[in-house]
């Protein structure tokens, strides 16, 4: 939002705070500040000239005219208007405003330029320069004046229904820098209401107040009021659009003028449309709506979408003569909700989703008279106000004790007669007796932004300035914080992972349908976004793997081999509630070159680390994975994640291991170290067994069976190493045996490994 | 004369000792002299065929060769030991300029580890680590922090919506109700977590980032303190003094709200292109806990009071390691990712 310095001040008796340094006050004690620029400062040195002469250039369409420009003598400028003519009053601005030199054109000199109006940034008319219809050669332009540009974070202006216009905003000023406000009168003259109005649902429209115009005359608005407009960033259209334009942006209420030539019936009715009912706005658009927008409608049929737009047909054109000015207040949420469904956002929408005030429409209606009075000459008002009002409810005086503001902004030299001045100056009603306040709220903070005592506090607090609160630290119980052991155990997985040489990656939540689809991941599990902007969010990733595959890819292009993971959620839908969501590992060991073996026994290796004592048991690969290279990581009894090599269709350019892991169950299932066990006082024996095995023998097994019949003397149970040979293949293993009472006997020890013999003998040939 | 014969040997042996040119000759010398069947035995065989006089003259002599030929054979056994143990030496070299074998460390990402430096700060200050769901629902988004169905703060989030009928979080504030819920007043807690915002993503904008919540309930937790603790813990954070001023903000779940600045680091405070000529920087948003905020999380107001702040993790890690693409923080280019 954009204010102007000379229509704040305006608002307010006596301003001397210099526009350079206001928005740094309103910065730090309203709504933060975006910018200051100078607007217009080329009025100070534009002047009404008058064209003495104008000659056509041959061939061309430019003029050389001799212009009498009154304070800077007469000049000769070349212009290429298609209105420039002898004897006109326009505009001349001298070289060195406006980015003007002196210039030659098709080799005539050029002293200066004659101006548009969008030049002069009064209007965006450009037809040709500007004309006037009266005016001395050396005048400064009517009305325009040199002003500063304020503009304001909408963000910060949310919750101040208020702060959209120049007065409210003038309010802050005055209480700032310490003047007065000045008041803006809402006397109408008495008189029989000049329209019917219904209102169907006073939930929607607690107000609607209207007033009725003849005698019209439809016109450009004078220059003062163009160039404000343009100056806050609104269009000049024409003198009646303006008025109603200039009174948004001076009292916060959107206002409408209907044609009321146009309107059907004598009667106005704001009720919610009916489904599929059509309403041509004034912009061209026919919008179709249902029973969720709010209508302004007249016996025909919908003349407007109630806070958002006009109605087309009973828009002002140059041949209106009698008018209906609209001044209402409608529900915010409902305002928003039309204005989000319809993308639809206007100035009107914008200032009534905040909750405009009930109060204001008479007051616009008032201050809209008045200007109306001074744009359209001769236009008189018909009977009097027309206003249906079901009052909000009001909000009761919010009470508090002194002691309750110092403590809650830590102030404890706070003033009773520190907070009523705050408080008055921003228009609140206080009353207090011995630190006990009772404070009522004007109508423009009462509609949502203030109702409790807390609402106060930043009042008081911002006025004050923070910068004057000592800072003190606070006291709190010194407690050793309860921390979730999640939160330690995934710290220490990381650092024992890039102990390891693995580099961490972060991957978005998001995954495409192709890419769940290319893993055969079914789409049917994945909680999906309604509204992705951009391809590639469709879905939340119930695997980190599609993601990790595409940095696997991307990573491929610049190195020969690379170690990383990503810790992350999965995230699993649950019908309507909320998902499931699992953090996993994802470890990746990647060989441009080689069999992809030692990748794949690396990360075995690995989640031997993450999880000791988890075996791995071959599985059934899935698509995605080697058919061949692919396994369950158990862990007691419990698959906790899966070993594999991408499959090479998925990596085309070298090896990629991966180790997926559930570390919700890793973390369920770890144990932590018991009681300690003695250390062995006899000394071991071991011998070492090999078996000759199928080519494709598991390990595992033959480990398995070994430990099986070793017997209970058998203290571990090792495999060392294969051989294939020409005879096939055989594994060695290193049996170890202990007592735990004596020194085992070698006899004792040929016994064991003879027994153990012929069961493996039996078993493997 | 054995006396001749001795001190002939000896020479003899001493020059030939001098002159071998391996350990091997030298050991063969010994033997061949010094040895138990050696020439030196053989002379003190003959020792008995003389006179206790002549044995005892010729004793000495024979004593004498045998440790002169003895130091002699030390000596060059020594030489010889020492030049092998050179040579191998020497042939050991190694250089040690060539890389190491084997893996190297592995990186965290720069996210990872400013919120472990963050948050380690915190437990010092006696806070808690509190984590949320990635998806929420919309009542703990917004409802639960004040913010109503249709109220105009919720286009300040642009959200993606779900299937179904929640949303991916818009910000770690909805873990303030969890977290309100599940520790009790008085309470310490923060949140770090990956938000989400439904932008189109460019160098400065991503839909996907990390903020961190934290929030302080007690009694009689004031303005003032939470300007004294965003201060020591912003100077904590940056490693330097910082100066912070408080300016009004609006955020729905805090009353009053508080847009916080700091000064600029790098021009403290005189004006650079970095904070825009003004000498500020804003840094974090923050505020008292809204009363509805409290009281959605079972917390009574008119006993309790706190103090919620946001702290934008990618915006920091973006800031000190001078990142100008946010988009490399979730582009998994390990080229990015292990310069950290």
């Amino acid at each position: 939002m954009k204010f102007s310095y000379n229509w704040l001040a305006e608002h307010i008796d006596g301003l001397t705070v210099p526009p350079a340094e206001i928005g740094k006050l309103i910065t730090m004690k309203t709504a933060e500040c975006e910018g200051v620029e100078a607007h217009g400062a080329h009025f100070d040195h534009v002047v009404v000239a008058k064209v003495l002469t104008a000659e056509p250039i041959p061939g061309t369409h430019l003029a050389v005219t001799s212009v009498d420009t009154g304070r800077y003598g007469v000049k000769q400028v070349v212009c290429g208007a298609p209105n420039c003519r002898a004897g006109m009053l326009t505009a001349y601005v001298p070289p060195g405003h406006l980015g003007v030199t002196t210039a030659k054109l098709r080799g005539v000199d050029s002293d200066g330029m004659l101006a548009s109006a969008k030049e002069l940034g009064i209007s965006a008319e450009d037809e040709g320069i500007i004309e006037f219809a009266e005016g001395e050669p050396g005048a400064a332009i009517a009305g325009c004046t040199a002003d500063t540009i304020v503009e304001i974070d909408n963000k910060s202006l949310t919750h101040r229904p208020d702060l959209w216009g120049h007065h409210g905003m003038a309010r802050e000023v005055a209480a700032i820098a310490g003047r007065p406000l000045k008041s803006i009168p809402a006397d109408l003259p008495e008189g029989a209401p000049a329209v019917e109005i219904e209102i169907r649902d006073a939930k929607l429209c607690p107000r609607f107040s209207a007033l009725r115009f003849e005698n019209v005359t439809v016109q450009p608005s004078p220059l003062w009021l163009q160039q404000r407009l343009e100056s806050v960033g609104l269009n000049p259209i024409n003198n009646i659009v303006d008025v109603t334009n200039y009174l948004m942006a001076e009292l916060a209420q959107p206002m409408h003028a209907y044609d009321a030539a146009k309107l059907q019936g004598g009667k106005i009715i704001v009720r919610v449309a009916e489904e599929g009912e059509p309403c041509p706005a004034l912009n061209g658009q026919t919008y179709t709506l249902d029973s969720s927008n709010l209508v302004i409608a007249d016996a025909g049929g919908p003349v407007g979408i109630a806070g958002v737009i006009g109605g087309g047909p009973s828009a002002i054109s140059d041949a209106t003569t009698t008018i209906l000015l609209e001044a209402a207040n409608f529900h915010a949420a409902s305002i928003r909700k039309t204005s989000t469904k319809l993308k639809l956002r206007t100035d009107a929408s914008m200032r009534f989703e905040k909750s405009q005030d009930p109060v204001n429409t008479v007051r616009a209606l008032a201050r809209a008279k008045w200007l109306l009075e001074q744009v359209s000459p001769g236009i008189r008002l018909v009977g009097g106000l027309a206003d249906l009002y079901y009052p909000l409810p009001e909000v009761a005086p919010i009470s508090f004790d002194l002691s309750w503001m110092r403590r809650k902004l830590g102030k404890p030299d706070l003033t009773a007669a520190e907070v009523t001045a705050i408080l008055t100056s921003i228009a609140f009603g206080v009353s207090e007796a011995d630190g006990h306040f009772t404070v009522t709220v004007p109508s423009w903070r009462a509609t949502k932004d203030i109702s409790l005592k807390d609402d106060l506090v930043e009042e008081v607090g911002r006025m004050i300035g923070y910068g004057n609160l000592t800072p003190v630290p606070p006291l709190v119980p010194s407690v050793v914080p309860p921390l979730p052991p999640e939160r330690a155990y995934l710290r220490g997985l990381r650092q024992l992972l890039t102990a390891q040489g693995y580099t961490e990656v972060y991957n978005y939540s998001f995954v495409n349908e192709a890419q769940a689809t290319e893993l055969g991941l079914p789409i049917e599990d994945h909680v999906r976004v309604v509204n992705p902007i951009a391809q590639g969010q469709e879905l939340l990733r119930t695997s980190l793997l599609p993601n990790i595959k595409r940095n696997i890819n991307d990573n491929a292009r610049e190195y020969e081999s690379f170690r990383m993971f990503e810790i992350g959620k999965e995230i699993h839908a649950r019908g309507q509630e909320l998902p499931e969501e699992i953090p996993h590992l994802a470890a990746v060991s990647f060989e441009r070159h080689g069999d992809g073996v030692a990748n794949l026994f690396e990360l075995k290796r690995l989640a031997g680390t993450i999880a000791p004592s988890c075996t791995v048991e071959p599985a059934e690969a899935r698509p995605f994975e080697h058919p061949f290279r692919s396994a369950k990581v158990i862990l007691r009894n419990e698959a906790i994640g899966r070993l594999f090599e991408f499959h090479p269709a998925m990596v085309e350019t070298g090896r990629a291991a991966v180790l997926d892991l559930d570390l919700v169950k890793v973390q369920a299932l770890r144990t932590a170290a018991g009681k300690y066990k003695p250390l062995r006082r006899f000394p071991t024996s071991a011998f070492d067994l090999t078996v000759p095995t199928a080519e494709r023998e598991l390990a595992g097994t033959v480990l398995g069976f070994i430990r099986e019949h070793a017997g209970s003397l058998a203290l571990d149970v090792r495999y060392l190493y294969d051989y294939k040979g020409d005879k096939g293949r055989s594994m060695t293993f290193r049996i170890t045996l202990g007592a735990p009472d004596r020194t085992l006997t070698g006899d004792e020890v040929t016994a064991i490994r003879s027994q153990l013999l012929a069961a493996v003998a039996a078993k493997y040939q | 004369m054995i006396e001749t014969q001795l001190s002939e040997l000896a020479a003899a042996t001493e020059a030939r000792i001098a002159a071998v040119t391996t350990a091997d000759e030298l050991e063969a010398i010994r033997v061949e002299v010094l040895g138990r069947k050696g020439k030196l035995a053989e002379v003190s065989k003959d020792m008995g065929k003389l006179s206790p006089e002549q044995r005892g003259v010729v004793g000495k002599l024979l004593n004498a060769a045998k440790q002169t030929l003895e130091n002699a054979l030390t000596a060059r056994k020594t030489a010889f030991e020492q030049a092998a143990l050179a040579a191998r030496l020497d042939r050991e070299w190694v250089d040690l300029t060539a890389p190491a074998p084997g893996v190297g460390l592995g990186s965290l990402h720069p996210l990872t580890q400013i919120q472990a430096e963050i948050e380690d700060l915190f437990v010092s200050l006696g806070f808690t680590v509190l984590d949320g769901p990635e998806v929420e629902t919309e009542f703990n988004n917004f409802d639960a922090l004040n913010i109503p169905p249709d109220h105009p703060a919720r286009d300040m989030q642009d959200t993606f919506w779900l299937s179904n009928g929640h949303l991916l979080r818009t910000h770690t504030s909805p873990v303030q109700v969890r977290g309100m819920k599940k520790l009790g007043p008085p309470l310490r807690m923060i949140a770090p977590g990956r938000v989400f915002r439904n932008e189109e993503v460019d160098a400065s904008h991503e839909h996907t980032f990390y903020q961190l919540e934290g929030m302080m309930v007690d009694k009689d937790v004031s303005v003032a303190h939470l300007i004294y603790f965003m201060k020591t813990l912003l100077s904590a954070i940056f490693k330097r003094d910082v100066t912070v001023r408080l300016r009004p903000g609006y955020f729905p779940f805090v009353e009053p709200g508080f847009e916080l600045d700091i000064q600029c680091l790098i021009c403290n405070g005189a004006g650079c292109p970095v904070c825009k000529q003004s000498g500020w920087v804003e840094l974090l948003p923050c505020g008292l806990v809204h009363p509805n905020v409290l009281r959605l999380g079972g917390i009574d107001p008119e006993e309790y009071s706190g103090f919620a702040f946001g702290l934008g993790l990618t915006r920091l890690v973006m800031m000190r390691y001078a990142i100008d693409d946010i988009r490399q923080l979730q582009g998994g280019d390990l080229r990015f990712l292990t310069q950290f």
